[in-house]
């Protein structure tokens, strides 16, 4: 499992970007995306805001787990104050088939753990847990005096706090 | 636009009046069809039009570069070749292509005009939310879609059409050939059954009527193309079709793409860019359109489905023959028995058409007269006499016209076709020319076959069989009737029902259903409502074979009654309600799929299968879009197509999500940015394959779309996708040919050079920022594809197919 979290401003542009792998099952917390398909997140997350635009009317929640999936790509989003949104791309552990062979091994392999299964209820839960920390850390971020909207998120120390919410839950 | 096209345009010729004495006898005293227009002057407008076309593109972007490097030796300048002819359907824009005799067609009367109020935002708002589980409720017949040529919907429509074989004997053949066509009768007859002239009425189960301007047959050889049931559980024949599509689109493209390096002078014309707003979600790129007809005009004739299945058998003798009515008994017995004979699925008891072809230039017609009398008194109404002149016509004559190609013919001849015209230096144009008395006789002859026979025929065939064997099986009875056939064995397992009985199933160990069974008859049935198209009797039927396919385990079979009903479905106007709707649609591809891909290895079933409900669910509108995209992912996900295939599909995609509407001013709920995305793709998918012109065009609609977006900034925030971005441009040109320093000095080019470093600075100034996204659309798309030629001039054709809109070809 690859993460590849981002906070989007208002204008559809990323605040934040963080790539990181999972932390369970062993996993040493470095994303397994393919080199020559990085572009491809940003531009997949970018895409998905179509659905978060559409979706985000029929959901009192905040947090609307997955909204958009784009071949193995699933998309969770969770709103935040003044429409910023949190975007998490989680891409199951490349399977070279890709589909269905890979989503039946993993199945067989670990159906309860975190991110086997992008839509199992654990992964959801896991997911929310980890925005409503990062979404912490970003209010507390935000209250910089120094910060305005639709600045770049720079601070070290929410790179930090997101690394470490990322190795907890995920 | 040359004088003697003008000339032609403005005073059309005068209709010849029926040269046949016979015709009056022939027709049907109690029917009157006909609604024939009385100055009705088909193809002699349309045709020259085409004529035309491949001449405009040479002289406007050769003439303002005469240093550029095209006209240099080893590139030369291939579209005034001869062979530019074989190209032709893709070197004009959709909307001037009129390759088609189609053309553009009026509207049918027998659709209601209501369809672009229908497609309002109160429509798609009618969902909780912009998710629009609303969507067009009506036929998607009454959608303007049905009426484009090229849309895929008209070419869907223009597929499934009654198949007439034809079958002539040997002296038929060398008349013809007298004329200049190698291929026989069936040559000549092809494009007139593209677009029967005038108006047919087609009376549906419950006796309403219909009309239809746009009815047509394909014509085939009798007998040609049979595919076995088990032939390798879809082996050689099937893959090779889609390669073969492939193949050709690839020939297309790279002759585009040739035309251009030989033209080199893309970006100096900016006259050649076609103003375009946004993406046009409407028209279809002509290659799209090209790879669908090929894949549909190649649908086999197999057991699974009788599409391909002639409806009738058109007979043809000519007046040479020394024993014409024995000869005509021979043709008879030759297609009910004997090797040319159709294998034991194929319904044998079709329409017999009797044709006797008159030579008007050496036979008596007073023979020929007395002989078509004893044909009548021997084989009944269904005769015809046809009045051809035997010289071959060239096109300096003054009466003759070019007769088009034949939108339909398959892959693999237009395969050889290009590889003929390769391989050969002396290849000489394949445009043949035939009198225009001839093609007013052949029309004549088609529209009489169809109207009075063909359609009648098929009419009286549904009904019955809907009397005799659907009907039973709708009814209670019916359905207790399967019920009991299936457990009648008791609970012992189904081989015991393979070796008990052979009423238990039809479907026989050889692995298919006789032509005299229910089943087939059943779906014989389905399948002639379908091209007479009674969407809703065709859709019932398929759905009761659903089951009874399942039930015999006929994977075929039940894949393709699945995919015609869900279509069928798709087709008709909505009653329930959406969302119930499109699980319906959903479940029915999805087995449809399955069986085809996984149970039956079929790849053609399954890709004609997805890429049809692709298109239908992207006009259904609403959630329909989200459905369509869906396919088109699993279609890539399960490698079904090649490499161009992948390419136009998502080219496709990005379509499909353009074309879903948002609501209110910031377009909420619509797919802009997924659509740029799909754009993206497909850039990078054409210029993996050094087909830049095309890539071209796909970025220019990526641009367009996310300068469309509310921050009018796309991706350029995102630093890895804007470098990605940069790079494809700059492969782009690189690809093109264009020395981006020289580019610099050059003014046009040097926009495109600032635009695309602006592309990866942060957001600073919008307007200028607009300004530059916009701008290379007009000054770099010199290189779209569709219209190789002048706009104007195509616009001005436009209004002259709007002033000739009847002149369809017959």
């Amino acid at each position: 499992m690859s993460y590849y979290f981002a906070i989007i401003g208002t204008q559809d542009n990323p605040l934040f970007e963080y790539e990181f792998g999972t932390s369970k099952q062993g996993g040493d917390g470095q994303p397994r995306f393919a080199e020559q398909a990085r572009h491809l997140n940003q531009f997949v997350l970018h895409s998905s805001l179509d659905i978060v635009e559409e979706v985000q009317w029929t959901n009192g929640q905040l947090y609307l787990k997955v909204i958009d999936k784009f071949f193995t790509n699933y998309i969770s989003c969770f709103m935040t104050a003044g429409n910023v949104k949190f975007l998490l791309l989680h891409q199951p552990t490349a399977t070279a088939g890709g589909g269905g062979g890979g989503a039946a091994a993993a199945s067989t392999r670990n159906s309860t753990s975190v991110g086997a299964n992008p839509t199992s209820p654990q992964t959801e839960e896991a997911i929310k847990n980890f925005f409503n920390e990062v979404y912490e850390n970003y209010v507390k971020a935000i209250m910089s005096p120094f910060y305005k909207v639709n600045m770049e998120i720079r601070s070290p120390v929410f790179r930090q706090r997101v690394t470490a919410a990322g190795r907890k839950y995920l | 636009m040359q004088p003697p096209d003008d000339a032609r345009l403005t005073q059309p010729q005068p209709v010849q009046p029926l040269p046949s004495m016979a015709a009056p006898a022939m027709r049907l005293p109690a029917k009157t069809r006909q609604s024939l227009p009385a100055d009705s002057h088909p193809l002699a407008a349309a045709a020259p039009q085409q004529q035309q076309e491949p001449q405009p593109p040479s002289s406007t972007s050769s003439s303002p570069t005469p240093s550029s490097p095209a006209t240099s030796l080893p590139l030369r300048d291939r579209r005034s070749t001869p062979n530019a002819a074989l190209f032709r359907s893709t070197l004009t824009p959709p909307h001037s292509r009129s390759a088609s005799p189609a053309g553009s067609l009026p509207r049918s009367p027998a659709r209601t005009s209501t369809s672009s109020t229908n497609m309002s935002a109160s429509v798609m708002m009618a969902g909780s939310v912009f998710a629009g589980t609303g969507g067009v409720k009506q036929s998607l017949l009454d959608t303007d879609a049905a009426d484009t040529p090229g849309d895929p919907l008209n070419l869907l429509l223009r597929a499934f059409v009654p198949h007439v074989g034809i079958h002539a004997s040997a002296d038929v053949d060398a008349l013809v050939a007298d004329k200049g066509f190698r291929g026989g009768l069936w040559e000549v007859l092809r494009p007139f059954g593209e677009r029967v002239m005038g108006k047919v009425t087609v009376r549906d189960s419950n006796g309403g009527a219909k009309t239809w301007e746009d009815f047509a047959v394909r014509f085939v050889r009798f007998g040609v193309g049979v595919e076995e049931p088990n032939a390798g559980s879809g082996g050689d024949g099937e893959a090779g079709e889609v390669g073969r599509v492939e193949g050709v689109v690839e020939r297309h493209l790279r002759f585009a793409e040739e035309a251009y390096g030989g033209g080199g002078a893309g970006l100096g014309s900016p006259v050649m860019t076609p103003v375009r707003e946004g993406v046009d979600t409407d028209a279809t790129s002509p290659y799209y359109a090209l790879y669908l007809r090929r894949l549909l005009s190649g649908v086999p004739l197999a057991c699974h489905e009788s599409f391909a299945h002639p409806v009738a058998c058109v007979m043809a003798i000519s007046s040479r023959n020394p024993a014409p009515i024995e000869a005509l008994q021979k043709l008879y017995r030759e297609t009910s028995q004997g090797e040319r004979g159709l294998p034991p699925w194929v319904d044998g008891d079709f329409l017999r058409y009797y044709v006797l072809v008159h030579d008007e230039e050496n036979g008596d017609i007073t023979k020929s007269m007395a002989l078509f009398d004893q044909m009548k008194r021997n084989f009944g109404l269904h005769c015809h006499l046809l009045r051809l002149r035997s010289s071959q016509s060239a096109e300096t004559d003054d009466d003759s016209i070019p007769l088009p190609r034949s939108d339909w013919m398959t892959a693999a001849e237009e395969l050889a076709d290009i590889e003929e015209s390769d391989t050969r230096e002396d290849f000489e144009d394949p445009t043949r020319y035939i009198f225009e008395s001839d093609a007013t006789a052949i029309r004549t002859f088609v529209r009489e076959m169809v109207t009075q026979s063909l359609v009648p025929t098929m009419e009286r065939n549904i009904s019955v069989w809907n009397d005799q064997v659907a009907s039973r099986r709708r009814g209670i009875s019916g359905r207790f009737m399967s019920l009991s056939k299936r457990w009648a064995f008791g609970s012992s397992s189904r081989s015991s029902t393979a070796g008990g009985s052979s009423s238990s199933s039809n479907y026989d160990a050889l692995g298919f259903y006789r032509a005299d069974s229910p089943e087939a008859i059943m779906r014989r049935l389905a399948d002639f409502a379908f091209m007479l198209r009674d969407w809703k009797l065709a859709m019932s039927t398929y759905d009761l074979l659903r089951g009874d396919f399942q039930n015999d385990k006929a994977w075929k079979y039940h894949a393709s009654a699945n995919e015609m009903a869900a279509l069928a479905l798709l087709i008709m106007p909505q009653n329930m309600s959406s969302k119930t709707r499109i699980e319906t649609i959903n479940q029915m591809l999805e087995q449809a799929f399955y069986s085809y891909h996984i149970r039956c290895n079929s790849l053609y079933g399954a890709v004609r299968c997805t890429v049809l409900a692709l298109e239908l669910l992207r006009l259904r509108g609403g959630s329909g879009i989200d459905e369509a995209v869906r396919w088109g992912i699993r279609v890539l996900e399960s490698k079904l197509m090649g490499t161009i295939g992948d390419a136009l599909l998502k080219e496709r995609m990005a379509i499909c999500y353009a074309s879903k509407r948002g609501a209110g001013s910031q377009a909420w709920g619509s797919r802009r940015r997924k659509s740029a995305l799909w754009s993206v793709l497909s850039a990078e998918a054409w210029i993996a394959q050094a087909k830049h012109v095309q890539a071209q065009k796909c970025l220019h609609d990526a641009r367009r779309m996310y300068a469309l977006l509310p921050g009018e900034c796309g991706v350029q925030n995102f630093a890895v996708a804007s470098d990605f971005l940069a790079h494809l441009n700059d492969q782009l040109k690189e690809g093109l040919g264009l020395d981006v320093a020289q580019g610099e000095e050059h003014d046009g080019s040097g926009h495109d050079v600032a635009e695309v470093d602006e592309e990866s600075e942060t957001l600073g100034t919008k307007r200028s920022r607009r300004t530059s996204l916009i701008g290379p659309a007009g000054s770099g798309a010199g290189l779209e594809t569709a219209p190789l030629n002048d706009t104007k001039p195509a616009r001005g054709r436009e209004a002259e197919g709007a002033a000739s809109v009847d002149d369809g070809f017959g």
